[in-house]
């Protein structure tokens, strides 16, 4: 997120949401948004899903899946011809207008009416009450992110807030929901391919040479790695032999899970490290047990760049070890340097020293009688912290307004698959249920998969009260309950990822964002049946 | 300030004096991992016992009581404690000959936060009991009560439907309750209650739960606290206490001998 949580209370006047479910899947998020209502807020809620927090909108459109871009061209259109741009902000902090406005003009409402189905007067409505309440904040979770345009979608939300100038001051922003309490941390410590830890790009000559110094160690790769996405497919074609896999279950949340089935099978060897036996678990040739969140020491840094300490409140049970120390003695027991840790402390210590974004981050300043928190970029012992980004300047100078036409999903709705299938999260259950269909009371709350259709098309395909329904696209079939109601989008039909026997990843298909290889989990083709019971 | 430093410093010396006597004490305990309800003993670093924030402490005594059938616990409790430890001490939750209260009156400032009408602990109705502080004045009452009543009724149905909207089943107002102990609970009855719905269904959901709250919610206020979807809970509470009180002449947490009058026929 480039600005805070609590500014949500504190200061936005107008909120943006799309492509996040936010009472159900980040309730305390919502909490902020709901304060920030009561103090008069406006709320704008873009979701081809009535989600909760779209009942509780002054403007509610809805979308066909997929064509965000469209519509957030269509919402500049009319900031731009209706004059509410923040013209000082766009002269004096960005490049690149004069390319934007060319295409952003040529998405008139009405043309974004065809496009996304959103009437065209809703659409001039939304970016009025956009434009004309500062700050206003963007909020975007999986909704915007999983499709083959996901890049394009995340541009143009930057776009957006750039055109009314809402960076770089308080309760405004672009501010993308993690889905898990410590993602952020994972990709800000080098969890993905193309970086070491604090975005140093792994292909720069002089952060090679940094950490082969640091680590004590020579001829540290300066090519990017695999996405998760491409393992998974290096597997299949013999190019990935082995995979370690660490509390991540991709046989029930990757996309197209049956041909992700058969490619971990092609592997020589495969080591899961979670705190249960998952169903990706059971295929491991070697299982690791790790620890809770109870059981161990350390930090997460969440949704708003905020470092806090995780405390152990328990011994570790049985087997099982913190994650740390299990990779650490994997790599002692390899022979390498640089894993005689012997605390998370040590670790957080080193991390300092290595990556300028949590330059200044100690435990010390972690403990709730000094600063309880800190959000990077926080980079010496005496910097305060960052709550929100881009304040004066972007990272890169001017921030860079980037026009992008819109493009259709992979895999359109046709005759033979009629429904656009779109998946997502429920308050009950947390991602692959691995933790929460675990839980009595959860289980309770809903114990299987569903599928949500509209009534209309309930109709259509002739349910007739039929309790269960088929589900297939060209990947797979699944059979499961069925809800008919009137908050999904007539055409759509969603169904949370949850549930391994019933898995909607059977159904979706891995084409990928070209730029960051994320899946287009919210948009595929889809062919509804009654079962009869 | 000074007079609350002071209030916490005698708090921290009775209970240092009466821990020898007990099988421990019930109070807020923050370290550096937090503040959680905390069982002193002997010997405990009593500079940790702290009054905030607040807390029902109440549940832990049951607890403790119930798996330790013959100790005998204190507990640093407010007026909202005491008011709930009668509740529970009737329907046979707590056993007050086995407590220890050791009473703190809050500060006019907290009375007036809480729209508290009873501020500190009665404890003439305690077998074992003293009181530390002085006891201020009853806070003003809740003010959106008076804007609820002035309202028609159809706009009191779109008021609650409009709140109750924001609810997210996280059950945070009934696990948080200090009166709220069924095993086995009727919002979670598929019977009652459809699971797996966002939001719960209006108004039976919430209603299910006032009606349960009647003639036991004591206005300790934590309900509304925990809620994170900011719901008034308080001002259903605080409307079904007024009814109870009305038409029974019973006010929870008033009176250790009094029988709840729902009791003595639904319960």
């Amino acid at each position: 997120m480039t600005n805070s949580v609590p500014e949500f209370s504190a200061y936005t006047e107008c909120f943006l949401i799309t492509g996040s479910n936010t009472t159900e899947a980040h309730p305390l998020v919502a909490s902020h948004v709901m304060e920030g209502l009561e103090r008069g807020a406006k709320l704008i809620v873009v979701d081809p899903r009535e989600v909760q927090i779209g009942r509780l909108a002054h403007l509610y459109l809805r979308p066909r899946p997929g064509t965000d871009v469209a519509w957030l061209n269509g919402l500049m259109n009319v900031i731009i011809t209706e004059g509410l741009a923040d013209e000082e902000f766009v002269a004096n902090r960005t490049e690149g207008y004069e390319e934007l406005k060319q295409v952003v003009l040529e998405y008139t409402p009405e043309q974004v009416e065809e496009i996304t189905s959103i009437p065209a007067d809703d659409l001039r409505k939304a970016a009025r009450m956009y434009a004309s309440h500062k700050p206003a904040a963007i909020l975007y979770a999986m909704g915007i992110t999983q499709h083959s345009t996901g890049t394009d979608n995340v541009k143009s939300c930057a776009n957006l807030a750039m055109l009314t100038g809402n960076m770089g001051i308080p309760g405004g922003g672009v501010n993308p929901l993690r889905g898990q309490n410590n993602v952020q941390g994972a990709c800000d410590l080098g969890g993905l391919p193309n970086v070491y830890p604090g975005y140093q790009k792994v292909t720069l000559p002089e952060m090679k040479e940094k950490f082969e110094k640091a680590w004590g160690v020579t001829g540290l790769s300066d090519k990017v790695g695999l996405q998760v996405t491409q393992m998974i497919h290096g597997a299949c074609d013999g190019s990935v032999r082995a995979l370690y896999v660490m509390a991540e279950n991709p046989l029930v949340s990757d996309p197209d899970i049956n041909h992700a089935r058969h490619c971990l099978e092609q592997l020589d060897f495969l080591v899961v490290q979670d705190i249960f036996l998952s169903e990706t678990a059971r295929l491991a040739d070697v299982v690791l047990p790790g620890t809770s969140y109870l059981e161990k020491e350390g930090t997460f840094t969440g949704t708003d760049r905020r470092i806090q300490r995780v405390r152990k409140v328990i011994e570790p049970v049985g087997d099982s070890r913190a994650d740390w120390e299990i990779i650490c003695q994997l790599g002692q027991r390899m022979g390498a340097s640089g894993f005689d840790f012997a605390s998370p402390k040590e670790v957080m210590e080193e991390i300092a020293r290595l990556t300028p974004i949590y330059g200044g981050v100690s435990y010390e300043r972690l403990e709730p009688e000094n600063e309880g928190f800190l959000q990077w970029p926080v980079t010496a012992p005496d910097h305060p912290g960052t709550p929100f980004l881009h304040k004066g300047k972007f990272s890169r100078g001017r921030g860079k307004f980037h026009a992008i036409h819109f493009k259709e999903a992979a895999e359109l709705p046709d005759e033979e698959y009629p429904f656009i299938l779109t998946t997502g999260r429920l308050m009950f259950h947390f991602h692959t249920g691995t933790m929460t269909r675990r839980t009595e009371k959860l289980h309770q709350e809903v114990p299987e998969a569903y599928v949500e259709i509209h009534p209309a098309d309930a109709a259509r395909i002739g349910l007739d009260g039929q309790k269960r329904v088929r589900v297939s696209s060209r990947r797979g079939e699944i059979e499961l309950a069925v809800r008919v109601t009137e908050y999904i989008k007539p055409g759509v039909v969603f169904i949370p990822f949850h549930f391994a026997e019933a898995a909607a990843n059977a159904l979706t298909h891995a084409a990928l964002d070209p730029s960051s290889g994320i899946p287009e989990y919210k948009v595929c083709a889809v062919r509804v049946e009654p079962v009869s019971s | 300030m000074a007079e609350q430093d002071t209030l916490i410093e005698q708090i921290r010396a009775h209970v240092e004096d009466k821990l020898p006597a007990l099988d421990g004490i019930v109070a807020l305990r923050r370290t550096s991992e937090g503040t959680a309800s905390y069982l002193f003993h002997e010997g405990d670093d009593l500079s940790q016992l702290v009054l905030n924030p607040r807390y029902p402490l109440s549940t832990t005594v049951s607890m403790l009581q119930k798996r330790f059938p013959e100790a005998r616990f204190g507990i640093v409790a407010r007026g909202c404690d005491s008011r709930a430890l009668v509740e529970m001490a009737k329907r046979n939750q707590i056993d007050p000959d086995r407590l220890y209260l050791l009473g703190v009156a809050c500060t006019a400032e907290e009375a007036e936060e809480c729209h508290c009408a009873t501020p500190a602990p009665d404890i003439a109705q305690w077998p074992q009991a003293e009181l530390l502080g002085t006891p201020v004045e009853a806070g003003s009452p809740n003010p959106i009560v008076a804007e609820y009543d002035a309202m028609p009724l159809e706009e009191r149905r779109v008021f609650w439907k409009q709140q109750f909207s924001k609810c997210i089943k996280c059950y945070g107002c009934r696990n948080i309750c200090p009166v709220c102990f069924c095993e086995a609970c009727a919002l979670e009855n598929p019977a009652w209650v459809e699971p797996g719905v966002l939001a719960p269904p209006f108004p039976t959901f919430h209603l299910i739960k006032a009606m349960h709250m009647a003639a036991r919610c004591v206005a300790c206020r934590q309900c509304e606290l925990a809620c994170p979807s900011h719901i008034p809970l308080t001002v259903l509470y605080d409307l079904m206490r007024r009814d109870v009180g009305r038409m029974f002449g019973y006010v929870p947490g008033d009176d250790l001998e009094a029988l709840p009058p729902l009791s003595l026929t639904l319960e």
